[in-house]
């Protein structure tokens, strides 16, 4: 086979087996990734199981790109019952590094993680043998130092994915890391891995990845992603932040730009480089994506800028050149060049005042002990920030005063949840979602903050002490929260994603849309079968881009829809287009929500009203949605995907379309 | 590293001033594509190793010693390990038995002759950079890293 390695690992735990599968069984139908992943899981899955109960199968898949050379085709993806999901439910985490490229090169497309180890164990791969081994020496450790352990006791070159204490203690939103900081963190599958006594995985692959086309694959990498393709010094900044949380450094500090995953051929994560460490006196370098930055200041929300999500052919790039700095200059004569460059200001927010310091040693802790950063700084943060500000926790004994801008603060709080220390380190180290309704969401949860401005309005925004949105995550590009400040049609869109989805899924899903189209419906995008369209077609890119495999940063290009196709085709040899790939990702979509359904309960009332309370406190302009508006569009989009408008359950025709008879019976649907 | 010997044209790393390597691992990636067809660590003819805790990664090639002792510990010399007019070591694969003597010659550390011993014995080939003679553009490394923190002195 061309691109793929061929088989696939079912390795059990509980009796220290391991199988094989041919990838065969499962391509070129389901792509690869998460195509692969949703098949397995619907085929081998039945409902009744906990996240952290040893009967969660947790699954990760590489892409057909994976190893390649292919640019973003390192990054990969795992499935299975997500603990930080609210309520547990199938979701998924993607993940860059260069794992994915060493186990195919150890022969292998994925691998299946069933059962419980009956004592610690870390698995080790090298090429076709895959051993347990004691994981004495290794738990307990942080997340580098586990790394470096594996290194030591394994070799140089060796690739591994760890967890660190958050995940060995059942912490809710725990990662699992792997290189330049990569993790898989928003579905807490870090706590999957501490379930099951999973310390690590570490691969050593010395095989072949054989692609189809090299030429082609020399011509994407140029033409992907524009890459810099000139030298990229380190750069010593003399601020640090934007917007309002914009600070200057005493004598600066050091920038560099890495890439996040084998054969990418941009350098998007930015490397910051001796930084104040959470761990001693030893300055470490670190990488800071999008959401790491407020973790230095939150007196103010993100800015917006239009073109972040409405592109034109003559003023489009890709995000990917945003962290870099390297964004095209704007083309001036686009006749919509002001309406998509005219940045909206965030909301003041005064969460807290910038500190370089304090915001380093947050984001180490959050690296070292291996907890997501969103839920850490866009969620607990800001919870203690607002709750402190309106008086809820005078009666909760943290053992030390609250104060998000001490750095002993944060400190002692992630390390109380890290390691459940006392009665509210168990509480918080399940989660936001959780932690607030023990505590008592009323209070807790929906206390109205005062002390967030509009810079649009200069009114006041009454949104919630604890940021929280559908599923269990927290507001992401969706009008309210962190990155609120986006408009009416652009939150409807993203909150119609999130509502047919399980977990926040503005990293993959990032909404593009063409500014043409927008135009169209602006004024009314409830009622717009074109808004509808464009949703669909940024959930079948989500689904690709975590199949082919590619990056949420380069994929998708608006004026480029055959890449995915092309990339694919150029690996595996399979002829693609576009349209075959979209029918793939409507499979697996459909896939997925069954799984949603037959296991979770998943249903019109369910999702609506998970979503629908989110859009009722006002966002930056002071909008929100009426009921009756949001459940038109609701119809619309049922329409569109095939579903059943007053259940949500896909219809057997809409089934059968993609070859997926077996799973309308499975669900009981009616015959037509 | 001074090893007080004198060295032929070679592909070197500059320094994170000039451009930082970003980490990507292209030019392995294109390096085994370019020599083999193929994506694989066993093949390429350069390697970048990487520090897990700074995240700041070392490309190591072939500095093609003048005194090439890879070359004089070869038992196959002139079917494997060949010399160009200009003094650059390479190997022809097809004549290589993977005794590995060239790699355990290597003055560096780590060699920069890539040998898998683990490999099976009868695919088992010493690999080492050879400037992809006969390419008009040179290394292909230096010409498709992204960064450009490649280059030849």
């Amino acid at each position: 086979m061309y691109g793929y390695a061929g088989k696939i690992a079912r390795i059990n735990l509980t009796d220290r087996t391991v199988t094989q599968i041919p990838t065969s069984k499962y391509v070129p139908e389901n792509i690869g990734g998460r195509g692969v992943c949703n098949r397995i899981f619907w085929d081998e899955m039945r409902p009744g199981i906990g996240a952290l109960e040893p009967g969660n199968m947790l699954i990760y898949m590489t892409g057909a790109t994976t190893g390649t050379g292919i640019p973003t085709g390192g990054r990969s993806v795992f499935t299975g019952i997500s603990p930080n999901s609210f309520p547990e439910q199938y979701a998924w985490s993607g993940i860059g590094g260069m794992v994915g490229a060493e186990l195919k090169f150890a022969g292998w497309d994925g691998f299946i993680i069933e059962g419980r180890a009956d004592s610690r164990v870390y698995i080790y791969i090298e090429d076709d043998r895959i051993e347990f081994l004691d994981a004495s020496p290794l738990w307990g450790l942080l997340v580098h130092p586990c790394q470096r352990k594996l290194e030591e006791l394994h070799g140089d070159g060796v690739q591994s994915m760890v967890i660190g204490p958050a995940g060995e203690n059942l912490m809710r939103n725990a990662s699992i890391t792997t290189s330049n900081d990569n993790v898989a963190a928003k579905s807490g599958f870090g706590a999957v891995f501490g379930s099951k006594n999973l310390k690590a995985i570490t691969i050593r692959g010395t095989g072949d990845v054989r692609p189809y086309d090299i030429e082609k694959i020399f011509d994407l990498r140029l033409k992907m992603g524009s890459p810099y393709m000139r030298p990229s010094p380190l750069h010593r900044e003399a601020t640090h932040g934007m917007d309002g949380n914009e600070i200057p450094v005493e004598g600066g500090w050091l920038r560099g730009q890495v890439a996040c995953s084998h054969g990418c051929n941009q350098h998007c994560n930015r490397l910051m480089i001796d930084m104040k460490s959470a761990f001693g006196d030893e300055r470490i370098n670190q990488v800071e994506k999008c959401v790491g930055i407020f973790a230095y200041g939150f007196q103010e929300d993100c800015s917006w800028t239009p073109i972040q999500n409405y592109e034109t052919e003559r003023n489009h790039f890709l995000p990917c050149k945003m962290l870099s700095r390297e964004e095209p200059e704007p083309d001036t004569g686009d006749p919509h060049f002001s309406e998509l460059f005219t940045p909206v200001r965030g909301d003041v927010t005064n969460y807290w005042k910038p500190d370089f310091d304090k915001g380093s040693v947050m984001m180490d802790m959050c690296n070292e002990y291996g907890i997501d950063k969103w839920d850490v700084i866009v969620w607990y943060m800001t919870w203690l920030s607002m709750a402190k500000k309106e008086g809820l926790l005078d009666d909760l004994d943290f053992g030390m005063e609250v104060d998000v801008e001490s750095e002993a603060f944060v400190r002692h709080f992630l390390d109380m949840i890290t390691y459940r220390r006392g009665k509210y380190g168990s509480i918080f180290a399940e989660g936001m979602a959780r932690a607030i309704r023990k505590l008592g969401k009323e209070k807790y949860g929906d206390t109205i903050y005062r002390g967030r401005y509009s810079q649009m309005t200069g009114e006041r925004i009454d949104v919630p002490v604890s940021l929280e949105t559908a599923w269990g995550h927290s507001y992401h590009w969706q009008g309210r929260g962190f990155e609120a400040t986006i408009n009416k049609p652009g939150w409807i869109a993203t909150s119609l994603e999130l509502m047919n989805s399980s977990r926040d899924v503005q990293t993959v899903a990032h909404h593009h849309e063409k500014f043409e189209n927008y135009l169209e419906y602006k004024d009314d995008p409830c009622h717009s079968p074109l808004l509808v369209e464009g949703v669909a077609f940024d959930e079948n890119k989500a689904e690709i881009k975590d199949s082919v495999t590619c990056c949420d940063w380069q994929s998708p290009d608006l004026y480029w829809p055959d890449m995915e196709a092309e990339m694919f085709t150029a690996a595996t040899g399979i002829p693609m287009t576009a349209a075959q790939l979209s029918e793939a990702a409507e499979r697996s979509r459909l896939l997925f929500r069954a799984i949603l359904i037959r296991d979770f309960g998943r249903c019109r009332d369910m999702e609506v009203g998970a979503i629908f309370p989110t859009m009722q406190y006002p966002d930056p302009f002071g909008q929100t949605v009426g009921w009756d508006e949001w459940n038109d569009l609701v119809d619309i989009y049922y329409k569109r995907r095939g579903y059943d408008i007053k259940t949500g359950v896909p219809t057997r025709p809409t089934l059968e379309k993609y070859g997926l008879g077996d799973v309308a019976s499975a669900l009981g649907c009616a015959a037509n | 590293m001074d090893t007080g010997r004198s060295y032929g044209p070679h592909v070197a790393q500059a320094p994170p001033e000039y451009s930082l390597c970003a980490g990507c691992n292209s030019c392995e990636i294109i390096c085994s594509l370019v020599h083999d067809g193929v994506v694989s660590p066993s093949r390429r003819r350069l390697a970048v190793r990487r520090d897990i805790r700074t995240m700041m990664h070392t490309v190591y090639s072939c500095q093609h010693c003048t005194d090439h002792p890879c070359y004089d510990k070869c038992p196959k010399k002139g079917t494997a390990m060949k010399l160009t007019p200009d003094g650059v070591a390479y190997i022809d694969e097809s004549g290589c038995i993977g005794c590995g003597l060239c790699h355990k010659a290597c003055v560096f550390d780590p060699p920069r002759i890539n040998y898998v011993k683990s490999a099976p014995k009868e695919t088992r080939r010493a690999r080492k950079c050879d400037m992809c003679l006969g390419r008009p553009e040179g290394p292909a490394c230096v010409q498709w890293c992204p960064v450009k923190c490649l280059t030849v002195v």
